[in-house]
C-alpha cells in the first residue's frame, strides 16, 4: 500500500446526464483513521462512497482503494471493503442469524471463520436471542444494528459506512460508534457520511466539508473549527458554504 | 461454487418463506382437487338425486295389455311411473307439473294393435324443465335410456316371433365394428376418436398448459425475488460482495427455478388431483392413465431433449424475470411489467396446444419457434405419437445460444452502475409523465 493511504481519490467527476453529483473532487484517508464525509442531503457524500464501494463508475477521475483502482481492479476491492447504504434493507424472511451465516460463508465459505465471524457478529448487533427470529418483525434500530454488524464482523480493511447510526436511538447509536472505534483500534479504517455534526465531532480523526459535487474544505475538526473561528463544527460548516 | 451455495440458499428461503410467493405456490394444490371434487361430488349428487326420484306421468290412451306391460317394465327399470288423472294432453301436463313430475309420456290409441302388426309406434316423452343443472341431463338420460331398454325388449320379442331361430342381436346390428389404432409400430384396441379425445384432454392439453404455469411461475418468481431486493434495498449491499456478477445472476436463476419446479410440482399434482375427482364423474370413470398404458412408452431420447429444452427454457424466462424484476423499484411495478414476458409465452403455448404447428400461418411458425419456451411444449404434445421432432432438434442450439446471450445480458445489467442508471431513467420518465398528466 503506497505512502499508507487506504483511500486515494483525484479529481472524481460523476454525472448522472447533465447533473453533475461530483465535480473535480480529491480526498485520501489513510490508516488508522476514521474518515467523515459531512453535507446536506444531495451535496454527493452518497454518490462518493457508492464509487468507493464499486457501486458506480467515474464519470472521470482517479479512485483508488488500498491501492486498487476500484473500476479496472474491482474484484480485487469488493474482498477488502464492506459497505452499509444508508437504506440498507434486509431479508424479510430471514432470520438475523441466517442472514449473518449467509454473508460469513460469502467472505470465508463454510469453515470455522465463518463460524466465529457470526459468533463474533451476534455479539456485535447486541440483538441476544431476537437474533433468531426473522428480521421482518424487527425495528428499524434492530435492521440497522444487523446490518452494522455485518458490515464490520468480516473486519474489512475499509469500511464504507453511509449514516451508520441513522435510525437508531441514543444508546445505540453509542454502541455503534464504539464499535466503529473499536474497528479502527484493530486495524481498519473508516470512512463514513453522517448528518449529525456532533457524532462526526467526537468520532471522526478527519474529514471533508461537501457541499453540490464539491469538497470545500479538508482537515482535522479542531483544526477546521480554528480555522473559521467558532466552538462547534456545524457553525463552521455554515461558515465554509458561506451562510 | 462454495460462494455460490450461500446465495441460493438464502434465495431459496427468503422465496419459500415469502407469502407472496407460497401461497401462490400452495394455492394450485388446495384448490384444483378442490374444484374437482367439488364438481364431481355436485355433479353425481344432482345425477343420483335425480335419477333416484326420477317421477314420470303417463296418459295411456290405449289401455290395453301391451301398453300396461310397457308401464311395468318402466316400474321394474327404476322409473316411478304414475298415470295421470286425466285424458286431457294440457291438463296432464299442468297436473304433472304442479306435482313435480319430470316427464309425461303418451301411449296412443292402437299401440297393442300397430305393435302386433309389425307397425312402427309413436311414443310422445314431454320433458319438464324445472332447472338446467346437470341432474337435469341425467334424469333425462335415465328417461331415455329406460325407452331403449323396453325398445330393445320388444324388437327382440318381434324378432324371436318371426323366425325363433336368429338372433335379434345380429338383425339389430348386423355388422360387428371393432375399432383398433396404430400409433407408431403398436396397434392398440382404442377407437381412434377415443383415443384422441383423451390425448387432446390428457396429455396434448394437461402437459402444455403444466409447462406454461410452469414457465409463467418462473418468470413471476425471478421477477418477484429481484423486485423484492430493490423494494428492500437489499440488491445494493449484495452487489459489494466480493462475488462476481454471475454468481449473483446464477443464485437468483437456481433458486428461482428451484421453487419454480417446486411450484410445477405441486400444481402439477393439483391438476392430476382435479382430474382425479373429474374422472370419477359418472360416465368418465376411465382415466387418462388406462389409454396411456395401452400405449407404447416414449424412447428414451425423447425424455433426455424434453428436460433439455426445458432447462434451456427455464433459464431463458427466468432471467428474462430477473431483468423484470432488476427494472422494477418495486414487487407491483414487477408484476405490472410481466405481462410484457407473459404474453409472448402464453399466445405460442395457446398455438401449441390447440393446434397443429405445421398448419399455421409462416408468421406465427415462426412467432412460435422463435422462442425457447416454445419447445419443450412441442416436444410434450409430440413425443406420446410420434418420433422426435424436427424442428425441436435444430430449436435446442438456437435455443441454447438465445439463452446465453439472455444470461449474459442480464448479468451485464446486473452491474449496479447500469441498473441504478437505468432504474434513475425509469424513475425520471415515471415522474415525467406524472407530471404531464398533472398539467393536463
Amino acid at each position: 500500500m503506497p505512502n499508507g493511504k487506504v483511500v486515494e481519490v483525484r479529481n472524481l467527476v460523476k454525472s448522472f446526464g447533465e447533473f453533475a453529483a461530483l465535480d473535480n473532487i480529491s480526498f485520501r484517508v489513510d490508516e488508522d483513521e476514521i474518515f467523515g464525509l459531512i453535507g446536506p442531503n444531495g451535496a454527493g457524500k452518497t454518490t462518493t462512497l457508492r464509487i468507493l464501494a464499486t457501486l458506480l463508475l467515474p464519470t472521470s477521475g482517479y479512485v483508488r482503494v488500498l491501492g486498487y483502482d476500484v473500476v479496472r481492479d474491482a474484484d480485487k476491492v469488493r474482498p477488502l471493503i464492506s459497505y452499509l447504504a444508508e437504506d440498507a434493507g434486509t431479508y424479510r424472511n430471514l432470520t438475523g442469524y441466517e442472514y449473518l451465516s449467509i454473508v460469513a460463508r460469502v467472505y470465508f465459505g463454510s469453515g470455522t471463520d465463518a463460524e466465529s465471524t457470526v459468533e463474533e457478529a451476534v455479539k456485535i448487533s447486541g440483538l441476544g436471542d431476537r437474533i433468531n427470529d426473522k428480521m421482518k418483525t424487527y425495528s428499524k434500530g434492530m435492521k440497522r444494528r444487523i446490518q452494522v454488524a455485518r458490515a464490520l464482523m468480516t473486519k474489512p480493511r475499509l469500511a464504507i459506512l453511509d449514516e451508520p447510526t441513522s435510525g437508531l436511538d441514543i444508546f445505540h447509536a453509542q454502541h455503534v460508534r464504539r464499535l466503529i472505534k473499536r474497528h479502527v483500534e484493530e486495524g481498519g479504517v473508516v470512512i463514513l457520511s453522517s448528518h449529525n455534526m456532533l457524532e462526526v465531532e467526537h468520532l471522526c480523526s478527519r474529514l471533508a466539508f461537501i457541499h453540490r459535487g464539491r469538497i470545500m474544505i479538508e482537515g482535522e475538526p479542531q483544526t477546521i473549527k480554528d480555522e473559521y473561528g467558532v466552538s462547534n463544527l456545524e457553525d463552521a460548516f455554515m461558515g465554509v458554504i458561506g451562510k | 461454487m462454495s460462494r455460490l451455495k450461500p446465495l441460493v440458499e438464502k434465495e431459496v428461503k427468503d422465496l419459500l418463506r415469502d407469502p407472496r410467493i407460497y401461497i401462490g405456490l400452495i394455492v394450485p394444490i388446495i384448490m384444483l382437487p378442490l374444484i374437482g371434487f367439488a364438481v364431481s361430488i355436485a355433479t353425481r349428487s344432482a345425477t343420483e338425486v335425480a335419477v333416484k326420484d326420477l317421477k314420470i306421468t303417463l296418459l295411456d290412451y290405449d289401455g290395453t295389455e301391451a301398453s300396461r306391460g310397457f308401464i311395468s317394465v318402466l316400474t321394474l327399470i327404476g322409473l316411478n311411473v304414475r298415470n295421470t288423472s286425466t285424458d286431457n294432453l294440457d291438463k296432464a301436463l299442468e297436473e304433472a307439473r304442479t306435482l313435480g313430475y319430470k316427464a309425461l309420456l303418451t301411449i296412443p290409441k292402437g299401440f297393442e294393435k300397430d305393435l302386433l302388426g309389425f307397425g312402427r309406434v309413436r311414443v310422445e316423452v314431454y320433458a319438464i324443465m324445472e332447472s338446467v343443472g346437470i341432474g337435469s341431463v341425467g334424469a333425462y338420460s335415465a328417461i331415455d335410456g329406460a325407452l331403449k331398454t323396453y325398445s330393445d325388449i320388444l324388437s327382440s320379442t318381434l324378432i324371436s316371433k318371426i323366425d325363433p331361430r336368429v338372433d335379434p342381436d345380429v338383425i339389430r346390428e348386423p355388422l360387428n365394428v371393432t375399432r383398433y389404432t396404430m400409433i407408431k409400430d403398436r396397434v392398440i384396441e382404442v377407437p381412434p376418436q377415443a383415443l384422441f379425445g383423451q390425448l387432446m384432454l390428457g396429455y396434448s392439453f394437461m402437459v402444455p398448459m403444466v409447462l406454461l404455469i410452469l414457465a409463467i411461475t418462473v418468470t413471476q418468481i425471478a421477477a418477484t425475488a429481484t423486485a423484492i431486493e430493490n423494494e428492500e434495498k437489499t440488491l445494493e449491499t449484495l452487489l459489494t460482495f466480493p462475488v462476481t456478477r454471475y454468481d449473483i445472476l446464477m443464485a437468483k436463476l437456481l433458486g428461482s427455478s428451484i421453487v419454480a419446479i417446486l411450484g410445477g410440482i405441486l400444481f402439477t399434482a393439483g391438476f392430476l388431483l382435479y382430474f382425479e375427482g373429474l374422472f370419477s364423474m359418472p360416465g368418465l370413470e376411465i382415466g387418462v392413465g388406462s389409454v396411456f398404458q395401452t400405449l407404447p412408452p416414449p424412447p428414451l431420447e425423447t425424455y433426455v431433449v424434453l428436460a433439455l429444452s426445458l432447462i434451456i427454457s427455464i433459464l431463458f424466462i427466468t432471467s428474462l424475470g430477473v431483468v423484470i424484476g432488476a427494472l422494477s423499484s418495486d414487487v407491483r411495478m414487477s408484476g405490472s411489467l410481466l405481462g410484457i414476458v407473459i404474453v409472448p409465452i402464453l399466445i405460442p403455448s395457446m398455438l401449441i396446444m390447440y393446434g397443429d404447428l405445421r398448419t399455421l400461418p409462416e408468421a406465427l411458425q415462426i412467432f412460435v419457434y422463435a422462442l425457447p419456451t416454445s419447445y419443450p411444449m412441442i416436444m410434450a404434445k409430440e413425443m406420446i405419437t410420434s418420433t422426435m421432432p424436427i424442428e425441436v432438434l435444430y430449436g435446442i442450439p438456437y435455443s441454447a445460444a438465445l439463452t446465453l446471450i439472455v444470461v449474459y445480458a442480464t448479468s451485464k445489467l446486473l452491474a449496479p452502475e447500469k441498473l441504478l442508471t437505468l432504474q434513475y431513467k425509469l424513475r425520471l420518465r415515471r415522474m415525467k409523465r406524472k407530471q404531464a398528466k398533472e398539467l393536463e
